[in-house]
C-alpha cells in the first residue's frame, strides 16, 4: 500500500518535473499551445474532483470557467490600450461607446445602465479576487440548494446544464456590458507589479504550469484528508454515510465548491494565455468535452484526468493538422472515447494503476507454496 | 431499575391514511437487547426509520434516555447515538474494509475539522476486524467481499461508530446458517455494551440472541414478553396463523 502511494507521487513528481522542462524544447508557438493545454489539464481537476471523487457529474463546469475568465478579462479590458483611446481619461471599453446612445457621456459610470459593474474592474486584483470569489459563491449556493434538498444523480447533471446555457444565454443577451456573443477582445496583459505576462514568453508559460504544479498537488492531498476519504464514503453510500453522523449535503457543496474554484481559476489563467474571454466557454459542448477528457484520462485519479485532458488537446492539435486527417479528426477523437469507454472505463489511469498493482505483486504466493508438496522437490532435499 | 435508553411514547406516522405505526409506545432499557417481531408489513421497518429519522412521524414523540429526538435530521441521530444497519447491507463498496472502518471512526462530522490526515483510531479498528473476522481482507475493496462479509462488515461500521443505542434491520437476511450462527455470535458479543434493537424473522437466530421480543401486527405492538411467553401466546399465534390455527 505505501509503496504504492510511493510509485504514485514519484509520477507526479515526474510529471511537474516534465512539464517543467518543456519550455527548453520548444518555441514560442508552441509553448503558448501548451500553456493553454495545461488550463485545460487543471479543468481536468477539477471535473475529475467533483466526478470522480464526489460522484457529482457536473455537465456546467463551463459556468464555473466562464465565470473567472469574465472576471479577469473585464480588469484586462479596461488595461488595454483601446480602452484608454476613448476620448476620456479613465479607460471605457470600446464596445460600449460603440453600442452607446447619442449625447451619453464617455465614462464608465453612466455610459450605459449597467456600465457602472465595471468600476471596480479598473484594479485588476479586483478582477482576480472576483473570479476566484465568483465560482465559489455560486458553487456554495447551488451546493447548498441542490444537495440539502437530496437532489443526486442525472438530476444534478441536468440542472447545472441548464444553469450554463441559461448564464450563457444571459451573457449573450446584456449585450451593453458583456459585449454579447463577441465576448472581450483585445486584452491587456496580465501584470504583477511591473512585470507584463505576453502570452507568447516562457515567464507566463511557467505561471501556468507552477499554477498546475500546485493545483495539483493540491487536489491529491485534498483528497487524502479525511474529509476527502468520508467524501469518497459520501459518493459510494449517502446514507450510510449519513447514518454514521455526517452531514452529508455540506461535504457535497465543500467538493463542488472547491472543484468550482478550479474551474474558475482555469477560467483566469485561459485568458491570460489566450487574450479573449468569449460566450463559447459556456457552451455545452465544452463543458461535456471537459468530461470526455476526465473520462479518457481516468476521473477516479486526479493527474490521470490532468493528462487526459492535456493528452487529448494535443492529439487533436496534432491530428486536426495532418493533411489527410484534416476532415476526420474529429471522427477520431470520438473513436477513442468510445474505445476508452468500451474497454477502459476506469480511463488510461485505470490501466497504469493496474500495472502497478501487477509490478508491486511480483512475488507470487502461489507456485512457491505449489513446490513445498511437490514430491519431486522434497526428494531433492 | 435500569434506566431506559430509548423511550417510544404513542409513535405513529400516517401515509396519506394509511397508518403504518399506530400509536407504538415502548420502553427499552440501558444494554437490552430487543427483538421486534411481526409478519410482513407490521410496521417493524417503519419503525426503525421513524427511530433513525429516516421518516418523520406524525404523532407522538421518540426520547434518546432524556433527549427529545423526534424528527431530528439523520445525522444529528445518528451523533446523538443511534447507529442503525439496514435490511439491504451498504458500505463504502470501492473504499477497503479497512477504509471503511476509519470512516466510521471518525468522531468529527464537520468538514472543516477532517482537513486533516490520518484517522487515530487503529488499535479500536483492528479490534472491530478480529471481532468480524475480516482481518484478512482489511486491505481489499468492499465490494469484493461476499454477501455475509458485507454484512459483518457493516454490523464492524456499527461497532466502531460504537453508538449507545444500535438498530439491526434483519441482520441475517440472505446468509447461510453457519453465518448467521456467526452473525448471533457478533451480536452476543456487544450485548451489554449496547442497546440492540434487532428486527427479524429467523427464529433459530432469534432463540439465539433474544432477552425480550416486543411483536409488532398492523402497526401496533401486539405483545411483550421472553422467547417463552411469546412462543405460548394466544394473541401471537393468531395474528400468525389466522384465528383457526394449524388444522
Amino acid at each position: 500500500m505505501s509503496s504504492k502511494r510511493r510509485i504514485d507521487w514519484a509520477i507526479y513528481a515526474a510529471f511537474i518535473f516534465l512539464i517543467m522542462l518543456v519550455p527548453l524544447l520548444m518555441d514560442s508557438f508552441w509553448i503558448n499551445r501548451l500553456a493553454k493545454y495545461l488550463v485545460f489539464g487543471m479543468l481536468g481537476i477539477a471535473v475529475a474532483l467533483s466526478w470522480g471523487y464526489a460522484g457529482i457529474l457536473n455537465l456546467g463546469q463551463g459556468l464555473f470557467f466562464g465565470a473567472g475568465a469574465y472576471m479577469l478579462a473585464m480588469s484586462l479590458k479596461l488595461a488595454s490600450q483601446t480602452s484608454l483611446q476613448q476620448g476620456s481619461d479613465k479607460p471605457v471599453p470600446d464596445f460600449m461607446l460603440w453600442n452607446a446612445e447619442p449625447g451619453a457621456p464617455t465614462e464608465l459610470c453612466c455610459i450605459n445602465k449597467a456600465s457602472f459593474l465595471w468600476l471596480p474592474f479598473q484594479s485588476q486584483w479586483f478582477g482576480v479576487a472576483m473570479g476566484l470569489l465568483l465560482p465559489i459563491v455560486i458553487a456554495t449556493v447551488l451546493g447548498a440548494v441542490v444537495f440539502r434538498k437530496r437532489i443526486s444523480g442525472v438530476f444534478v447533471s441536468i440542472i447545472t446544464l441548464a444553469l450554463v446555457l441559461l448564464v450563457r444565454l444571459v451573457m449573450i443577451d446584456a449585450q451593453p456590458v458583456t459585449n454579447g456573443f463577441n465576448g472581450l477582445t483585445d486584452l491587456g496583459w496580465f501584470k504583477i507589479g511591473e512585470f507584463e505576462f505576453d502570452p507568447y514568453i516562457t515567464a507566463t508559460y511557467y505561471l501556468i504550469a507552477i499554477s498546475l504544479g500546485v493545483v495539483l498537488v493540491a487536489a491529491r492531498l485534498l483528497v487524502e484528508t479525511r474529509a476527502g476519504v468520508i467524501l469518497q464514503a459520501v459518493r459510494d453510500d449517502q446514507n450510510r454515510a449519513r447514518y454514521l453522523g455526517f452531514d452529508v449535503p455540506a461535504y457535497q457543496t465543500f467538493f463542488f465548491s472547491v472543484s468550482a474554484l478550479i474551474a474558475g481559476f482555469a477560467g483566469m489563467l485561459y485568458v491570460i494565455v489566450s487574450e479573449f474571454a468569449s460566450p463559447t466557454f459556456m457552451d455545452l459542448s465544452f463543458s461535456i468535452t471537459m468530461v470526455v477528457w476526465a473520462a479518457v484520462g481516468g476521473r477516479a485519479s486526479i493527474l490521470g484526468a490532468c493528462i487526459g485532458a492535456i493528452a487529448i488537446n494535443m492529439i487533436s492539435a496534432t491530428v486536426s493538422e495532418t493533411e489527410g486527417f484534416a476532415e476526420a479528426w474529429k471522427a477520431i477523437i470520438g473513436l477513442i472515447f468510445v474505445l476508452v469507454v468500451l474497454y477502459l472505463p476506469r480511463g488510461v489511469a485505470g490501466l497504469a494503476h493496474d500495472l502497478v498493482d501487477r509490478v508491486a505483486r511480483k512475488a507470487p504466493g502461489a507456485a512457491p507454496m505449489l513446490r513445498v508438496n511437490d514430491p519431486s522437490s522434497q526428494l531433492a532435499e | 431499575m435500569a434506566q431506559a435508553a430509548l423511550t417510544i411514547d404513542g409513535l405513529g406516522v400516517d401515509f396519506e391514511g394509511f397508518k403504518a405505526v399506530n400509536g407504538v409506545s415502548l420502553i427499552v432499557e440501558d444494554g437490552e437487547l430487543r427483538v421486534l417481531l411481526g409478519a410482513n408489513g407490521a410496521g417493524k421497518t417503519t419503525l426503525m426509520d421513524l427511530i433513525s429519522g429516516k421518516t418523520k412521524s406524525t404523532e407522538g414523540r421518540v426520547f434518546l434516555h432524556d433527549t427529545d429526538i423526534t424528527n431530528w435530521e439523520e445525522h444529528r441521530i445518528a451523533r446523538a447515538g443511534i447507529g442503525r444497519k439496514f435490511q439491504i447491507p451498504s458500505v463504502f463498496k470501492e473504499l477497503t474494509v479497512r477504509r471503511n472502518l476509519e470512516v466510521a471512526s471518525c468522531r468529527n462530522p464537520g468538514v472543516f475539522a477532517n482537513l486533516g490526515f490520518g484517522f487515530p483510531a487503529k488499535a479500536k479498528i483492528d479490534e472491530v476486524l478480529e471481532l468480524i473476522g475480516l482481518t484478512d481482507e482489511a486491505s481489499r475493496v468492499a465490494a469484493y467481499l461476499s454477501h455475509g462479509q458485507t454484512q459483518w462488515l457493516e454490523l464492524g461500521l456499527l461497532i466502531t461508530q460504537d453508538p449507545k443505542i444500535i438498530l439491526l434491520d434483519e441482520p441475517t437476511a440472505g446468509m447461510t446458517q453457519a453465518e448467521t450462527h456467526k452473525t448471533s455470535l457478533i451480536v452476543n458479543n456487544l450485548k451489554g455494551r449496547h442497546t440492540i434493537i434487532v428486527v427479524e424473522h429467523d427464529m433459530a437466530f432469534v432463540r439465539e440472541i433474544a432477552e425480550r421480543i416486543t411483536v409488532l401486527h398492523l402497526g401496533q405492538v401486539l405483545a411483550e414478553g421472553s422467547v417463552s411467553d411469546i412462543e405460548t401466546n394466544p394473541k401471537v399465534r393468531e395474528a400468525y396463523l389466522g384465528s383457526k390455527g394449524i388444522s
